[in-house]
């Protein structure tokens, strides 16, 4: 469980998070989404301990992430951001084998390489695995971290903006993956979204942002309404059911 | 890591490590008169012993600053060790003369050097890295201008020197390696490994954060620390080696470049003994050169200059290609 308490961040003096709070339900596929600007991605930052707040909790597990020791975060919690360039040649197994880092160092055992293979072959990446990272498709590479993220073996995954820069086809994939990690293997997926539709149609709980506030959280069906969009966003929208969910039109 | 690369990693260090052992022996006994033997070997072995010291702090230095910054092409040159040292050389000149105790002995002038260049490290670049929220790259500009600070008013300070007191001087500021002793050796090794210990925990984490900063406090690492306590490490071996036989960090980027063609992996085990091997190729083998060949005509850092600003080019062009 993890519970984010009057989270508030600014630069300067402008404010860009400003007194946040909210809960993140175990074993659900919560989505993070918002104009630009709104401060979803720098409550993501503040979650992954990637940019220090200023004010507020995150509560993780009952203690603030601030009094966990980062190994121990490590094997509870996975971070995948999308600037992600290495100045080295790693191939895609050594890059998944710097999942079981957090567990055994540099130094891997049986048990690890064991969890090693079962994620390349979770993500289909059996015929890349010796294959430089550096010289995959964008979609094979997201891949490859993402089958990282699974030999890392945590219960979080926190995802920013992960179909940024994927095509359609990429882009869903990316999407039933976010999917399939919560239905099965039991992760609690929290990620930042530009595309409405794809929060819409792949997430439980949405938490939308406006003005580094929370502007609406909840249930898809309760965020994803006319109304709530159209005043979120400042655009027209129209909302369609397409095989149960909602569909956002706008233009 | 597959088995096939690990034994072909495993036997260019072997290989490595028998041409360093080749050199070394070769450095001993070429010329050398059987009658004097242990005369010469006096000589030679403590001259010896400290390039393959110095050869090793600047390699694993230079190895260990480069992945910290996350850019091949980086030297700890950059940190201005090299125009701190010349600086504080020709200030005890210029201010108590070439006569003074600090400017001759030895000693005094290697606790002199590393007492300054030590409190430039941990004071310095410590506070500037935490002012700056941890930015490597605000520490890399800082100590650029810094570099290009020393060297300003060094300059002024030559220009308005004694001119036989600036001939007295010019000798200190290049690398030797013959001016070291036997003591000052053994305080250097010993602070070495102080450091090295120190920084165990430190150095085991390198593989990851060569992954970059978001993926290294993905995978458990306390990277601000961590970074800190690194740059804190590199600083003091630079300034070790400096304080010893002069500016020679130039060569750090020679030594870590070859390493990292040499050995096409991020294993730092790998990388830093194969660059502290090559370091002492380069190091031993050019001063067998300079000492028999050239018979001290030319000092081994204008090699080192020239072929590493020959190699940095080539770098930068094979660079903007790729």
């Amino acid at each position: 469980m993890m519970h984010i308490k009057n989270l508030t961040k600014r630069y300067e003096q402008k404010t860009v998070v400003d007194d946040v709070s909210f809960q993140i339900p175990k074993g659900k596929v919560i989505s993070l989404i918002g104009p630009n600007g709104a401060g979803k991605s720098t409550v993501m930052g503040m979650i992954s301990r990637l940019v220090a707040r200023d004010e507020g909790l995150i509560e993780f597990e009952g203690k603030d992430l601030k009094h966990w020791k980062s190994r121990e975060l490590a094997k509870r919690l996975a971070i995948l951001t999308q600037s992600s360039n290495i100045q080295m040649k790693l191939t895609v197994r050594e890059l998944v084998c710097f999942g079981r880092f957090p567990y055994s160092g540099n130094n891997l055992n049986e048990e690890d390489y064991k969890i090693v293979d079962k994620a390349i072959s979770y993500m289909e990446l059996e015929e890349f695995q010796d294959r430089f990272i550096d010289e995959l498709s964008g979609g094979q590479r997201q891949r490859a971290y993402i089958a990282m993220v699974i030999a890392q073996d945590t219960e979080y995954v926190l995802l920013d903006e992960p179909t940024n820069n994927l095509d359609i086809y990429h882009a869903t994939n990316m999407m039933k993956m976010v999917r399939r990690l919560c239905d099965e293997l039991g992760k609690t997926v929290i990620l930042v979204l530009h595309e409405i539709n794809y929060a819409a149609f792949y997430s439980d709980y949405i938490c939308a942002f406006k003005n580094g506030k929370v502007a609406k959280f909840g249930t898809v069906d309760e965020v994803i309404t006319k109304e709530n969009l159209s005043e979120i966003y400042g655009v027209d929208f129209e909302i369609q059911t397409v095989e149960g969910r909602p569909l956002c039109l706008y233009y | 890591m597959t088995s096939v690369v690990k034994k072909s990693n495993n036997r260019k260090l072997a290989i490595l490590a028998l041409f360093t052992v080749l050199v070394s022996v070769g450095y001993l006994v070429v010329a050398v008169d059987p009658k004097y033997l242990s005369f010469a070997m006096s000589l030679r072995v403590p001259r010896l012993v400290v390039m393959l010291v110095v050869a090793f702090c600047i390699g694993s230095a230079s190895i260990v600053f480069q992945s910290i910054i996350n850019n091949n092409i980086v030297t700890p040159c950059l940190l201005g060790m090299n125009s701190l040292y010349t600086l504080i050389h020709t200030a005890v000149v210029f201010f108590l003369g070439s006569g003074s105790i600090i400017a001759t002995n030895a000693n005094l002038a290697f606790v002199v050097d590393l007492v300054l260049m030590g409190f430039a490290a941990t004071v310095l670049y410590s506070y500037i890295f935490k002012k700056t929220r941890h930015n490597v790259l605000y520490v890399l500009l800082v100590g650029t201008i810094l570099t290009s600070f020393f060297g300003s008013i060094q300059s002024t300070l030559t220009r308005v020197m004694d001119p036989n007191e600036y001939d007295n001087l010019l000798s200190t500021l290049v690398a030797s390696f013959t001016r070291v002793n036997s003591g000052i050796l053994l305080v250097a090794i010993l602070l070495m490994v102080a450091v090295v210990i120190w920084l165990r925990r430190d150095l085991a984490l390198l593989d990851v954060i060569t992954l970059g900063k978001a993926q290294a406090i993905n995978l458990g690492v306390d990277y601000d620390r961590t970074i800190r306590r690194l740059l804190l490490g590199v600083t003091l071996f630079i300034a070790i080696a400096t304080a010893m036989v002069g500016p020679v960090s130039f060569m750090g980027l020679i030594v870590a470049n070859l390493a990292r063609q040499l050995f096409k992996t991020y294993r730092h085990t790998y990388l830093i003994t194969g660059a502290g091997f090559i370091g002492m190729v380069i190091l031993v083998g050019g001063q067998l050169i300079v000492e028999h060949v050239y018979t001290y005509a030319v000092p081994i850092s204008v090699f080192i200059t020239v072929g590493g600003g020959i190699y940095f080019l080539y770098l930068l062009m094979r660079q903007g290609k790729g």
